[in-house]
C-alpha cells in the first residue's frame, strides 16, 4: 500500500524536509516524465503514474463514466479544521445536509451533460486560505463485486501550480461496504500574494480525481473552487 | 552526525506506519478511532466496510484502519493484514457474553503469517461502564500471558473519555520504531 501527501510551494520554502528528502522529491518531477493529456486520451486505459506525470489540470475527462463498473459512489464529503475542532463544511447525498457556514456547493445537474455528476463547484470564504490544519473525510460506497487495488490519486492546482497531490491506495473494498477515509493534513503554505490571486481569481483553483482499481482508471471527477464567497 | 544517522531519520521521515483495529462489533474501534483525532463521537453507526485515517503523529506517518467486526465482515479481515505493523485488538470489557468468542477471534489472527511481525496493543474498552472488566481480567480471560508470538501490551481505556488512547498508540508506535526504524 502507499500513501502519499506531496505539497508544493513554489516560491515559498519548503517546511521541512531535509536534503534527501528534497532530492526524492525533486526526482518526482523530473521534467522529461511529464506526459500530456492527449497523450491519455488516446490510451485504452490510464494507469495511477499516467497521471501523477500530468504536470497540469486536466480539460477532458480521462475514462467514460462507465468504465466505473464497480458501482462505487461517493456520498459524503466533510471538511474540518483540526485547530478548532469545527466542520466547515459537510454534504451528503441523499438527502442534501443543510450547508455549512462557509461554504457553498453546485453540483451540476443537467441531464443533458454527459458529464453531470462528475463535476463539483466550490464556493469558499477566503477564510478556507488560512486553515492549517484539516481533515478530509469521503465515503463511499461499492456495489456487489469486491474491489482490489483500489487507489486515488487527487491533485489540486491554482493555474499552472500544484499545490497539493494526494496518492492513497485504500486496497480492498468488500462488497456492499460503506467506507470512509480522511486525510488529515497541514494545508500547503501560502504567501500573502498567492492568497489574493487566489481569491481575486475564482474558479481558477481546480482539482482532478483520479480513481483506479487495478492500476485502471475507473472514474474521473473534477472540481472547482472560489475563495471569494460571503464575508468573514 | 553520520550518514546512517542521516539515513536513519531520514528513513523514519518517510516511513509510514500502518495500524490495523479489530475487534468484535460494538467493541469501539471506530469511536477510539474517531476520539484519538478529536472527532464528534455523537453519531456513529456500526461499521459496513472500513474507515481509515491518515495523519501525522509525532512526525510518522499513521494509518489508521479500522475494520467492521460484525461476524459477516471478520472473513474480510485477511484483506487488510499486508504491511501491517501494529495490530489494536479492542474489547468490550462490559461484553462478558462473548469474551470466548473474543479470544478466539484474537488467537486466530496471532496465528497469521502476513501479522507476524506485528505488535499487539490490547484496548480494554469500556472501562467507563459499571461491571466492566478490568484489564487485569481481560489479561487472563485472553490468555495473553501464552502470546510469545508478538509484542504485546494492555491497556484499560475508554473511547468516551479518551484515558489512555494516547498512551496506547503512543506504545504501539514506540515499539514499531524499536523494531523496524532501527538500522542494526
Amino acid at each position: 500500500m502507499s500513501s502519499d501527501v506531496r505539497s508544493a510551494s513554489a516560491g515559498g520554502k519548503k517546511k521541512q524536509g531535509g536534503f534527501l528528502s528534497r532530492q526524492a522529491k525533486a526526482k518526482q518531477l523530473d521534467p522529461k516524465e511529464v506526459v500530456y493529456e492527449a497523450d491519455l486520451l488516446r490510451k485504452d486505459h490510464v494507469s495511477p503514474d499516467d497521471v501523477l506525470r500530468l504536470n497540469k489540470v486536466t480539460e477532458k475527462y480521462l475514462c467514460p463514466t462507465e468504465a466505473n463498473v464497480y458501482g462505487i459512489d461517493f456520498t459524503r464529503f466533510k471538511l474540518r479544521d483540526l485547530d478548532t475542532g469545527t466542520v466547515l463544511f459537510e454534504v451528503a447525498k441523499p438527502p442534501p445536509s443543510e450547508e455549512g457556514e462557509d461554504g457553498d456547493v453546485d453540483q451540476c445537474i443537467d441531464d443533458g451533460d454527459p458529464n453531470a455528476g462528475r463535476f463539483v463547484r466550490y464556493q469558499f470564504t477566503s477564510h478556507f486560505l488560512k486553515l492549517k490544519t484539516v481533515g478530509a473525510t469521503v465515503e463511499f460506497i461499492v456495489g456487489d463485486k469486491p474491489v482490489t487495488k483500489f487507489r486515488m490519486v487527487e491533485k489540486h492546482y491554482f493555474r499552472e501550480r500544484m499545490l497539493k497531490c494526494f496518492d492513497f491506495e485504500f486496497g480492498f473494498c468488500i462488497p456492499h461496504s460503506r467506507n470512509t477515509v480522511e486525510h488529515i493534513y497541514e494545508f500547503p503554505t501560502l504567501s500573502p500574494e498567492e492568497i489574493k490571486d487566489m481569491i481575486d481569481h475564482p474558479y481558477e483553483t481546480r482539482s482532478d480525481s483520479f480513481y483506479f482499481v487495478e492500476d485502471k482508471l475507473i472514474m474521473h471527477n473534477k472540481a472547482d473552487y472560489a475563495y471569494n464567497g460571503g464575508t468573514v | 552526525m553520520g550518514l546512517l544517522t542521516i539515513l536513519k531519520k531520514m528513513k523514519q521521515k518517510e516511513k509510514e506506519v500502518r495500524l490495523l483495529m479489530l475487534g468484535l462489533d460494538n467493541a469501539g474501534k471506530t469511536t477510539i478511532l474517531k476520539k484519538f483525532n478529536g472527532e464528534d463521537i455523537d453519531t456513529i453507526s456500526p461499521t459496513l466496510g472500513f474507515n481509515i485515517k491518515t495523519l501525522e503523529h509525532r512526525g510518522f506517518k499513521l494509518n489508521v484502519w479500522d475494520v467492521g467486526g460484525q461476524r459477516s465482515l471478520r472473513s474480510y479481515w485477511r484483506n487488510y493484514f499486508e504491511s501491517t505493523d501494529g495490530l489494536i485488538w479492542v474489547v468490550d470489557s462490559a461484553d462478558r457474553m462473548r469474551i470466548q468468542d473474543c479470544k478466539q477471534e484474537l488467537h486466530s489472527l496471532l496465528l497469521e503469517e502476513r501479522l507476524a511481525g506485528s505488535t499487539l496493543l490490547v484496548f480494554a474498552n469500556k472501562q467507563d461502564l459499571p461491571g466492566s472488566l478490568s484489564s487485569e481480567d481481560i489479561k487472563k480471560m485472553l490468555d495473553l500471558d501464552n502470546i510469545k508470538s508478538h509484542h504485546w501490551r494492555i491497556l484499560p481505556c475508554s473511547a468516551v473519555t479518551g484515558e489512555h488512547l494516547l498512551e496506547g498508540i503512543d506504545w504501539t508506535i514506540d515499539d514499531i520504531a524499536s523494531r523496524i526504524f532501527t538500522m542494526d
